[in-house]
């Protein structure tokens, strides 16, 4: 994978979104998707060399939360979890309608006024 | 969860706000993507991937060969070193440009666009980008093609679909080479079909080999197909 490329863009992403809060970033989640192949440890293996060469970001962590493959079936309007890869419905039906499990996102950033 | 350390010695006293964001990490990617799609209205751009050495170049050389005097076709070739593919291409006539990546493990949306402005794509009707040999990274990563197209090699086994489903899930079709190989290694077409489907169940199968020319009529009509279709969506100028 690119955990640094993924890293660095977390931090060019919210620089963008919160320009002058950075300061008082105190801690970011991510959200990945099952099927993004986004491996926590080595995400925050990553996010550590990086914040390590940058002394702005010291002392901000990182949550990492992968989140399961849920595909929707149209004839039987349910939500299911795709088990061992095989996106097929309870009802036995195929669906490549992912409802979640691509996404790679900052879902939430938490900023602290102690500074 | 709320309470975080101080970056200080103090004591916690101070609050912590949460913001809940939906800031998606590949919005640059897929912006310039659909740049990428916005600048080549009419023209099929089809995106190869699979593993190092499952013979996406000889797949390419083979095909320009096939489908010289009937289509005008174009490649990027993306590495992350050496310009061998783009030279390997030229040689048999081939309009073909080297993307090299600087050790990155895959082509990025960005990349294709800057390569555009340097390969003549006027009367091209087929852009085909092959990518890193890689069947993770990629995956992630629109380049503004139409399709995607996975080439899984027979010498490689029968169960890449369920170890990378997502590169299998998001192709249009996945073409199995080195067919002339099948009767020696232990590869069953039937068993790598069904994973593949049950990740995929519309992904097409056509089994290839480049060498021998098994499956290339196929794959062509196949390709000549998709450029029809194409054409024929573009809006009329």
């Amino acid at each position: 994978m690119h955990e640094i490329s993924l890293i660095q863009n977390i931090f060019t992403t919210l620089e963008e979104t919160f320009p002058g809060r950075m300061n008082q970033l105190a801690r970011i989640r991510i959200t990945a998707g099952l099927l993004t192949n986004v491996q926590p440890a080595l995400m925050q293996s990553a996010f550590d060399a990086v914040t390590a060469t940058a002394p702005q970001y010291a002392g901000i962590k990182l949550e990492v939360e992968v989140t399961p493959v849920l595909i929707y079936c149209d004839d039987c309007k349910k939500t299911t979890e795709v088990v061992n890869y095989r996106f097929v419905c309870e009802c036995g039906k195929p669906s490549k309608k992912i409802v979640q499990g691509e996404e790679l996102m900052i879902s939430q950033v938490a900023f602290s006024d102690e500074i | 969860m709320n309470s975080i350390k101080p970056k200080s010695n103090r004591a916690p006293v101070g609050s912590v706000q949460c913001e809940n964001t939906t800031l998606n990490l590949l919005k640059a990617n897929d912006f310039v993507a659909k740049a990428v799609r916005e600048k080549l209205p009419g023209m099929l751009v089809i995106n190869i991937c699979s593993a190092p050495g499952s013979g996406k170049t000889t797949l390419m050389q083979e095909t320009g060969k096939r489908l010289a005097g009937k289509i005008n076709m174009a490649v990027l070739v993306g590495d992350p070193e050496t310009e061998r593919d783009a030279v390997r291409m030229r040689e048999v006539g081939i309009n073909a440009l080297q993307i090299v990546t600087g050790g990155m493990c895959h082509i990025e949306a960005q990349m294709v666009l800057q390569a555009l402005d340097h390969i003549n794509l006027e009367g091209v009707d087929l852009l085909f980008i092959e990518n890193v040999g890689n069947l993770v990274c990629p995956a992630a990563f629109d380049l503004g093609e139409d399709y995607r197209v996975t080439v899984l090699a027979s010498t490689e086994g029968d169960d890449k679909p369920k170890k990378y489903p997502r590169m299998f899930l998001t192709s249009e079709l996945m073409l199995i080479s080195k067919a002339d190989l099948l009767p020696y290694v232990p590869f069953s077409v039937e068993a790598v079909t069904k994973d593949a489907r049950e990740v995929n169940a519309d992904i097409d199968v056509i089994t290839i080999s480049s060498l021998k020319g098994d499956g290339m009529e196929q794959w062509c009509n196949w390709l000549l197909q998709k450029v029809a279709e194409k054409k024929s969506s573009a809006p009329v100028h």
